[in-house]
């Protein structure tokens, strides 16, 4: 059991704030190749316009300020083998008494500020919606969350970690939302903790491990007979190809990695810019809400190096999958398909991930859904757990009605 | 008659370059790292640290800037077909044997036109019974200090371009090659558009290939799954480097500007980037601190940045879209292949047939990727023994056997 969760703010040094000044002032830019628009990676129009406005113009106090709007905390947790972690958190309480908690998980190039836009519509208090008390953390060397410190920090660990956090706020059932790496960890969630504490849970990206003509026939035999699940396949396998440099890099060298990110305010923008920029859908991203996203990882408590060692963990440092040591769970699963996700399985692969109860697909939104679409990816939880909805009541006592 | 534009070159970095190096140096921020973590996770935070403080305190550019120039070094102009002209850097000694062999020696990455420092005075030496070379070592465009290709879609047959006419404008219509990692890739382009004529043999430190298929060449594909320790090996570095070694290259070849922000911006960045491959590339080579810091200096320092000399990934294959032997076919020019144990990758030795004519072949005990570097005398015996008199290249360049 953790202990009190004391409320945070987030209060960059004055030392740090003038030692990233001093680095973007000196801030040295490479070529780029005639023509070059997005084909050889983030175009150098846009990384030094980005960066001189992060110099010249960017307003880091100001948007602390606003960050600090949120309410936040932090908390001491226990985890087997790793020791305490202190973990950071937006904890938004609805005022209706039996909201439904919700545990919304990030992923990368992610952050906590990703449930932002999501906290207003969730936890409204409504006679006709549901509503949620809603727990978003920084994961585990993310944001304002303590790094660990040892190998071995693996799915079952961060699962550890979530659950137990929101066994400290006295929720001992609660419910799920999450996309790209808070979707992974939500499967080891539903493995280690499903139906005792995990009682339904929702994701924007649902993928796992792909099937194989022994586990699941039909489905292989519907790759040659269903035009659409070939083209998704083809078409994320392309994507896969064109995007995925990222992924080999941090799930094998995420050490060599870190030390642009924690010494090259650019470096660290243009590698997380070039996700932020391409996976999303028609998503007009300005200068101050790329910097407040970057800023996230740059201040970030344990550096900007340390986020990427997830990849590493979770694979064995690309020895295996990221689902390794998890499996089919029956815990209620309801799936979100935003059209721009660039990380797709055909639909019909859901249920290999858990027991599919609900299925949306909408017409715009991309890989950073509660972002992007705070109201569609609301909207679908309201659906999911309202009356009449497939998880109306999950989570006894809570059924979310003012 | 035309006139040259080669000009002796003379590495002097300006003072505004080294000044901004060491701000950069003193603002220096880096990550933490996981309890012993040693390589596993990538380059190991000690290493870094100590580096890092030795090239902001006590490492001396001046002195390698010294040394450098005292190799003979020039530039020229190299026209080429749709991206105009080239100013192109290159060592060149000539041995005091006026029958010399002509040689170009080809680097990789991350490797420059200096790892041709170890194996000169060797190869020109004039040593009686063994041949001698006219060494050629160019900086690749875009690498060390030759300019880079402005516009995209310079590949193999550009690079081989650049290759034979600085040969040919150095007057040697025919010459021999030597390379690795690029080097190595490169060679298999600069032979197939101008083998024969040209290039008259090639030598290799890096075997590597397409893999044999069923239908190209099924005995091919039996080897790795033969019980013997060769195939062992060939499959394991082959394991190895796809679960662990293709971060990089897939970065590289996908998105090179992205990685290049970072290069270009952070001396510890770029240090890491590249000190990951000289160690886990190497065998076992006991680099110094200096040896290090005077290797990533010509990144840092180069004409055309860091961040350009990465784009040979993606424009060699179509943005990872076709491996880098796309445009090339076997050629029957005489070619020889130099096995040193810590290389990458060493599939079977029977592939290298699919890529020329061997005529040479040798192994050794020790060495690694950097072969010209890591050991000198090896490779240069292997050269010596293909082009010597009794070898199987022998007077392959007419009336440049290598003797007088």
């Amino acid at each position: 059991m953790g202990s009190w969760a004391k409320p945070f703010t987030v209060q960059v040094s004055d030392a740090d704030l003038e030692l990233l000044h001093k680095k973007l002032e000196l801030a040295t830019f490479p070529d780029e190749l005639e023509g070059a628009g997005w084909d050889y990676g983030a175009p150098l129009a846009d990384v030094k316009r980005i960066t001189e406005y992060w110099r010249d113009k960017f307003d880091w106090r100001k948007t602390e300020e606003t960050i600090n709007q949120l309410p936040q905390f932090t908390t001491e947790i226990e985890v087997e083998g790793h020791g305490s972690l202190n973990i950071h958190f937006v904890h938004q309480k609805s005022a209706a008494e039996n909201a439904i908690p919700l545990l919304f998980v990030h992923g990368w190039p992610g952050s906590f500020l990703e449930v932002r836009k999501l906290l207003p519509i969730l936890t409204a208090a409504s006679p006709d919606q549901p509503s949620f008390h809603v727990v978003a953390p920084s994961l585990p060397g993310f944001g304002f969350s303590e790094a660990p410190t040892k190998p071995g920090f693996g799915g079952y660990q961060h699962a550890e970690v979530l659950n137990k956090l929101m066994l400290s706020l006295g929720y001992n059932e609660y419910v799920y939302q999450a996309g790209d790496l808070g979707h992974v960890l939500g499967v080891y969630v539903a493995n280690a903790y499903g139906h005792k504490h995990l009682k339904a849970w929702h994701t924007n990206m649902p993928t796992y491990r792909a099937p194989t003509f022994w586990s699941n026939p039909l489905l292989i035999l519907e790759i040659f007979t269903n035009k659409a699940v070939s083209q998704t396949l083809e078409q994320a396998s392309r994507t896969w190809k064109k995007g995925g440099g990222y992924y080999m890099v941090q799930t094998t060298v995420p050490q060599t990695l870190a030390y642009s990110f924690a010494d090259s305010p650019d470096g660290l923008l243009a590698w997380i810019y070039e996700k932020l920029a391409r996976i999303v859908d028609d998503y007009h991203w300005t200068e101050d809400e790329v910097l407040e996203w970057i800023s996230i990882y740059w201040f970030s408590r344990a550096g900007p190096g340390a986020n990427v060692r997830i990849y590493y963990e979770l694979t064995g440092g690309n020895k295996h999958d990221m689902f390794e040591g998890t499996k089919w769970t029956s815990v209620p699963l309801g799936t979100s398909y935003f059209p721009k996700e660039p990380i797709r399985f055909p639909k019909s692969w859901a249920c290999l991930i858990g027991k599919v109860v609900f299925q949306a697909e909408h017409d715009k939104g991309g890989h950073f859904a509660a972002h992007e679409q705070p109201e569609k990816l609301a909207g679908d939880l309201r659906m999911m757990f309202g009356k009449g909805g497939p998880a109306y009541g999950i989570v006894p006592g809570k059924d979310g009605y003012a | 008659m035309a006139t040259t534009t080669e000009r002796p070159f003379t590495l002097s970095v300006p003072p505004a370059e080294l000044e901004l190096l060491q701000k950069k140096l003193e603002l220096v921020r880096l990550p933490d790292e996981l309890e012993n973590a040693g390589w596993d996770y990538g380059a190991p935070l000690s290493d870094i640290r100590r580096l890092v403080a030795r090239w902001r305190d006590g490492f001396d550019w001046h002195k390698s800037e010294t040394e450098i120039n005292k190799l003979p070094m020039f530039t020229r102009d190299i026209d080429v077909d749709g991206f105009g002209t080239l100013n192109i850097h290159y060592v060149h000694q000539k041995s005091a044997v006026k029958n010399a062999i002509p040689l170009l020696f080809v680097h990789g990455w991350p490797g420059h036109f200096l790892e041709v420092k170890n194996v000169l005075p060797h190869l020109t030496a004039i040593s009686g019974d063994r041949p001698s070379f006219h060494v050629v070592a160019i900086s690749l465009p875009g690498f060390g200090f030759s300019e880079a290709p402005k516009k995209s879609g310079f590949a193999g047959r550009q690079y081989a371009n650049v290759f034979n006419k600085l040969m040919l404008s150095l007057g040697y219509e025919e010459y021999v090659y030597q390379g690795g990692d690029w080097g190595h890739m490169l060679g298999a382009h600069v032979v197939y558009h101008y083998g024969h004529k040209h290039l008259k043999a090639w030598h290799s430190n890096m075997p590597f290939y397409r893999r044999p298929t069923l239908f190209s060449n099924p005995l091919l594909t039996l080897e790795e799954h033969l019980p013997t320790q060769a195939a062992r090996v060939a499959v394991e570095k082959l394991t190895h480097w796809r679960q662990k070694g293709i971060g990089y290259y897939t970065e590289h070849a996908t998105k090179p500007q992205t990685i290049g922000y970072g290069l270009s911006d952070s001396p510890a960045g770029l240090l890491s980037w590249i000190y990951e491959k000289l160690v886990s590339w190497s065998d076992q080579y006991p680099w110094t601190d200096d040896e290090v810091l005077e290797w990533i200096s010509i990144y840092w320092f180069s004409r055309a940045g860091p961040a350009a000399s990465i784009r040979i990934y993606y424009e060699m294959t179509g943005g990872n879209t076709h491996d880098t032997f796309e445009g090339t076919a076997r050629t029957t020019v005489p070619l020889g292949i130099s096995y040193f144990p810590g290389e990458l990758l060493l599939p079977p030795k029977s592939w290298m047939q699919m890529v020329g004519k061997v005529v040479f072949e040798s192994e050794h005990d020790k060495g690694g990727h950097f072969a010209a570097y890591e050991q000198p005398e090896k490779l240069a015996d292997d050269l010596r023994r293909m082009f010597g008199r009794g070898g199987p290249a022998f007077g392959v360049v007419h009336g440049h056997e290598g003797y007088d």
